[in-house]
């Protein structure tokens, strides 16, 4: 399954500051892209914006998929991840009291449609095929990241590092169509930033999926993305191929903060 | 009233309504009052202070000990020496005011100490449950100290006296009352000056605005804290003295229910702003006594008004409202991960105890393994034991307290459900036991189902309650949530309860004629509801509690309804509540008004945290230790002896247990071992990288290879 985004004409305001101003892209169904752009550019307000956390003011987003397009705009964050929006953020979070296994079959809550509370609690009618399955599930996601041996331990207890990890094996658990990733290596060390890029690409291998992806780090956007967006003041810039939006005198100038 | 007038709807309602305006402005002097000291402390330190009322109580009642001259004495027998001690200190009423003060100074400095300091960095449910536990504590004490009978102030000790001073639009008002009105608003105005115009109070200002900033910059927040719980308790204390004398008696359970009001005002004013706390409560105790003008037959309206009042500001969410308030991101229910943040339990480090257990008792080897393998025992012979329990030969009043304890433990269960599992704190859970007992005398007396059938019939019954109560928290969290359901419990209690309790009597089936029988009869039920909750905890409903109660952002993001799965938790856990109303009032032959009130609820409350709040042993560790251990005791004590020491010692247990492990006493075990293992993580993190590093490098299968290619 795969999915295509269509962004057009986003605004949020914050009081009389304008954090997005219009901001619009496409997304082709499979791609990798790259969201770049220094601080305050609205990247991760656009993100909340796609997954339901945040309400803009006007514009639209729509997800094309093979099951037809839908409007995300209106719709609770919950309805969003049911429609195959999964994301990451910022500061990496999951349920810090349960054990990453758990988490995992909590994640997959929504997948467990044969599991309502009767059928849950007498486990009848495909609710126990559906608890083997999720289960199941959840150690294939364990091993896709190497995380088997810390199953049992709570998120609380992890590092940024492992707990990056068990937020992305939880995010490809549900099985997203559009994979909205918020900076995943930021707070981790250097090493684990080399390891990140190629686990990403198999990851969105192994999905399928579309994946939007906020990133600092140059090498390792320019080494996933299939293309880049450039975003400055609540405005993208420009879009394309990674090398030529890193080169685009705006780009720079934003970033730089001088005439190119 | 004048006959003639009352004839005349119109002539009626007005007369009525401006008549009912002084006693709504005296009302609401004691509202505005107890808000203020609220928000005194609240202002600075971010502690919803739930122990107020008992704090008021305390020094009311050593107030008037000291004017009526209350004898005290004390016996010590030691071996050869006998010491009788005793005083009968007596003070005019005036001159005991300073002295009652600085108790009620001195009083706020332990607790700020003892109780306060070292969750200084807890999270707002933390405190909420540390404060309410408190509560229980100050209040046993007083009831072990002054006696526990409400206390009664007689017309010579009262604060002012309590002759006709004026009259305002035919209601006469005493010097007492006007004088109270005077020394609030007198209050008011001074707390207020003391804010706007002296650095202490502008330093408080600075903290309510912004914690952070106002340390950076040099503010004391520690020096705050102790100013404000002094001047905070000293407000206390003339509230408890004032109250008891406007209101001729006071207890504990009174001022506790009056707390719950100057919470809903001071809440109205964003529990930082003075000037609309104290409005606030004089328009709440205004509105009261117009409610209870027009509708002079509705018992408990007035209660009823003030929650709708509460519950409709709240949800219309005006800005200031939240502007001083902290509201954590969390549910703040401690369930595992993590370290402990308060102080105390910093100092204490069960691993170090953990490692000198061990090596000081040798388990290792044959005895651990013998134990693992026959772990099943204990369990089996606990059950059985239960079942097997009215065959025992033991004194006939041991059926009673074991069916007791049964309920206890279904009440203790709802609380680990919402609370521990949702994340969701409510204290109304007295309420779903009331809703339990009108629903089985319902059903039996009024819809004549037979006899099993009404225990079922209070459970449904229950349903649509819960989603009343589930709605304000589908908007609300934390403090505001406590309040919300504080006032429903309060509302139950008042205009629910008395219709049921005294005149209704349930008709006892055959088959219950005896205690025994009725023991047997709820542990069936207690086992059918245990059951299930151990389905739903180990099931996808379990998991989506316990994913909303860690991050309600994280689970919506992963397609976790959150209303859905709060109003479930909410339907099962006043499901519980109300099946052990049920099965009480079958053991009681009528609705108990004890069990139903808040001041039960609370105590529960403190008992559930101790016993394990998250964890489904903890209903059966709090059962036995606060419901079987003190019916057995007491059983044996007559009334005039009735120790409150159960009470105490679960309070004061509940604030260690808070501040050593959250989780309570059942999940103890667990929380030793995550913390010895906490110091060999740092390994094993290396290992993660590696081994990620080394799944991400690795070419990928054959199978995952097509689906690329796809």
């Amino acid at each position: 399954m795969t999915a295509k985004l269509t962004i057009e004409g986003v605004e949020v305001r914050f009081g009389g500051v304008a954090a997005l101003d219009g901001a619009g892209f496409g997304v082709e169904a499979g791609q990798i892209v790259g969201m770049i752009g220094p601080n305050g550019a609205g990247k991760t307000t656009l993100m909340d914006c796609i997954s339901g956390f945040r309400r803009p003011s006007a514009g639209s987003i729509r997800l094309e998929t093979d099951n037809g397009a839908v409007e995300l705009c209106g719709r609770p964050p919950w309805e969003r991840a049911r429609l195959g929006v999964g994301r990451t953020f910022q500061n990496a979070r999951l349920f810090r009291s349960l054990p990453i296994r758990t988490s995992l079959l909590a994640c997959q809550h929504d997948r467990m449609r044969r599991s309502g509370f009767v059928r849950s609690v007498l486990g009848i009618g495909g609710a126990r095929a559906d608890e083997a399955e999720v289960a199941a599930r959840a150690d294939e996601v364990l091993e896709l990241v190497g995380l088997t041996t810390h199953a049992d331990k709570p998120a609380g207890e992890l590092s940024t590092g492992m707990l990056r990890l068990a937020e992305l094996a939880s995010v490809v658990a549900i099985r997203p169509t559009l994979l909205l990733l918020d900076e995943p290596s930021s707070g981790i060390a250097q090493k684990e930033t080399e390891a990140l890029g190629p686990l990403l690409r198999r990851l969105a291998a192994y999905l399928g999926a579309t994946v939007l992806i906020i990133e600092h780090d140059m090498p390792l956007i320019m080494s996933i993305s299939d293309s880049l967006v450039a975003m400055a003041a609540g405005r993208v810039i420009t879009t394309g191929r990674p090398e030529d939006v890193r080169n685009h005198p705006e780009v720079l100038r934003s970033y730089l903060g001088q005439s190119a | 009233m004048n006959g003639l007038t009352g004839f005349f709807p119109l002539g009626l309602v007005t007369n009525g309504l401006m008549g009912a305006f002084p006693p709504g402005l005296v009302t609401g002097a004691v509202y505005a009052l107890l808000a203020m000291g609220l928000v005194l402390i609240y202002k600075a330190t971010r502690v919803p202070n739930f122990a107020y009322g008992a704090m008021a109580t305390f020094v009311g009642f050593f107030h008037y000990s000291l004017v009526t001259g209350k004898r005290y004495a004390i016996n010590v027998h030691l071996l050869y020496v006998r010491l009788h001690l005793h005083a009968q200190p007596r003070l005019p009423f005036w001159g005991a005011m300073p002295v009652s003060l600085i108790v009620a100074g001195l009083l706020g400095l332990v607790i700020e100490r003892l109780v306060i300091r070292p969750f200084a960095k807890a999270p707002a449910v933390t405190l909420i449950i540390v404060t309410l536990a408190l509560a229980t504590v100050l209040s046993a004490i007083t009831q072990q100290l002054f006696g526990a009978n409400d206390l009664i102030v007689a017309s010579r000790n009262a604060i002012f006296p309590r002759t006709v001073a004026l009259s305002v639009v035919g209601v006469k008002v005493s010097y007492e009352q006007a004088g109270v009105i005077v020394l609030v608003v007198a209050l008011a105005a001074a707390v207020f000056a003391f804010f706007r115009f002296t650095s202490t109070g502008l330093a408080i200002r600075a903290v309510a605005t912004d914690r952070d900033v106002a340390s950076l910059l040099g503010v004391s927040s520690r020096q705050l804290s102790i100013v404000s719980w002094l001047g905070g308790s000293m407000v206390a204390g003339l509230a408890g003295i004032a109250l008891a004398s406007l209101l001729v008696t006071s207890n504990p359970n009174l001022l506790l229910t009056l707390t719950i009001k100057g919470f809903a005002a001071a809440i109205i004013g964003g529990m930082t702003s003075f000037p609309i706390a104290v409005a606030a409560g004089f328009a709440i105790g205004v509105v009261e006594e117009l409610t209870r003008h027009l509708f002079p037959r509705f018992a408990g309206a007035p209660e009823v008004v003030t929650l709708g009042a509460v519950i409709i500001v709240l949800s219309l969410r005006p800005s200031w409202i939240f502007r001083g308030i902290r509201d954590d991101q969390d549910s703040g229910v401690t369930a595992g991960g993590g370290a402990p943040t308060s102080a105390l339990a910093k100092r204490i480090d069960p691993a170090e105890a953990f490692r000198v257990l061990r090596a000081a008792v040798p388990l290792d080897g044959p005895v651990m393994c013998a134990l693992g393998r026959w772990r099943w025992v204990i369990p089996a012979a606990l059950v059985a034991l239960a079942v097997g329990f009215p065959l025992l030969p033991l004194p006939s009043f041991w059926a009673l307290a074991a069916n007791l304890t049964v309920i206890d433990l279904l009440v203790v269960l709802s609380f680990v459900v919402l609370i521990g599992w949702l994340g969701q704190i409510s204290v109304a859970q007295g309420a779903f036991i009331a809703v339990g007992g009108a629903g089985t005398v319902v059903c039996a007396h009024v819809v004549h189902l037979p006899f099993p059938l009404p225990v079922f019939g209070a459970v449904l019954f229950s349903i649509p309650v819960s989603v009343l109560v589930g709605l304000p928290a589908l908007r609300l969290r934390g403090l505001h949530l406590v309040i919300a359901t504080l006032a429903f419990g309060l509302a139950a209690q008042t205009a629910l309860l008395p219709r049921f309790s005294a005149s209704t009597r349930v008709v006892i089936p055959s088959l219950l004629n005896s205690d025994g029988a009725k023991y047997e009869f709820s542990l069936l039920f207690a086992a059918l509801a245990f059951a299930l909750a151990w389905r739903v905890s180990t099931t996808r409903i379990g998991r989506s509690f316990r994913a909303l109660r860690d991050s309600e952002i994280v689970a919506s993001a992963y397609g976790i309804r959150p209303v859905r799965t709060k109003l479930t938790g909410f339907v099962l856990s006043g499901g519980i509540a109300a099946l052990a109303g049920a099965l009480l009032t079958y053991q009681l032959g009528s609705v108990s008004t004890v069990y139903g009130s808040v001041f039960f609820s609370i105590t529960w409350l403190s008992q559930s945290v101790v016993a394990g709040i998250t964890s489904i042993a903890g209903p059966v560790i709090g059962a036995l230790l606060f419901g079987l251990y003190p019916q057995l005791t007491q059983g044996s004590v007559s009334a005039s002896h009735l120790s409150f020491l159960p009470e105490a010692v679960a309070g004061a247990l509940t604030i260690v247990i808070m501040a050593i492990n959250p989780e309570g006493l059942a999940s103890m075990s667990r929380f030793v071992r995550s913390r010895v293992s906490a110091f060999s993580t740092e390994d094993d993190e290396l290992l993660a990288i590696e081994a990620a590093t080394e799944a991400a490098t690795a070419p990928l299968p054959e199978d995952e290879r097509e689906l690329v290619n796809t």
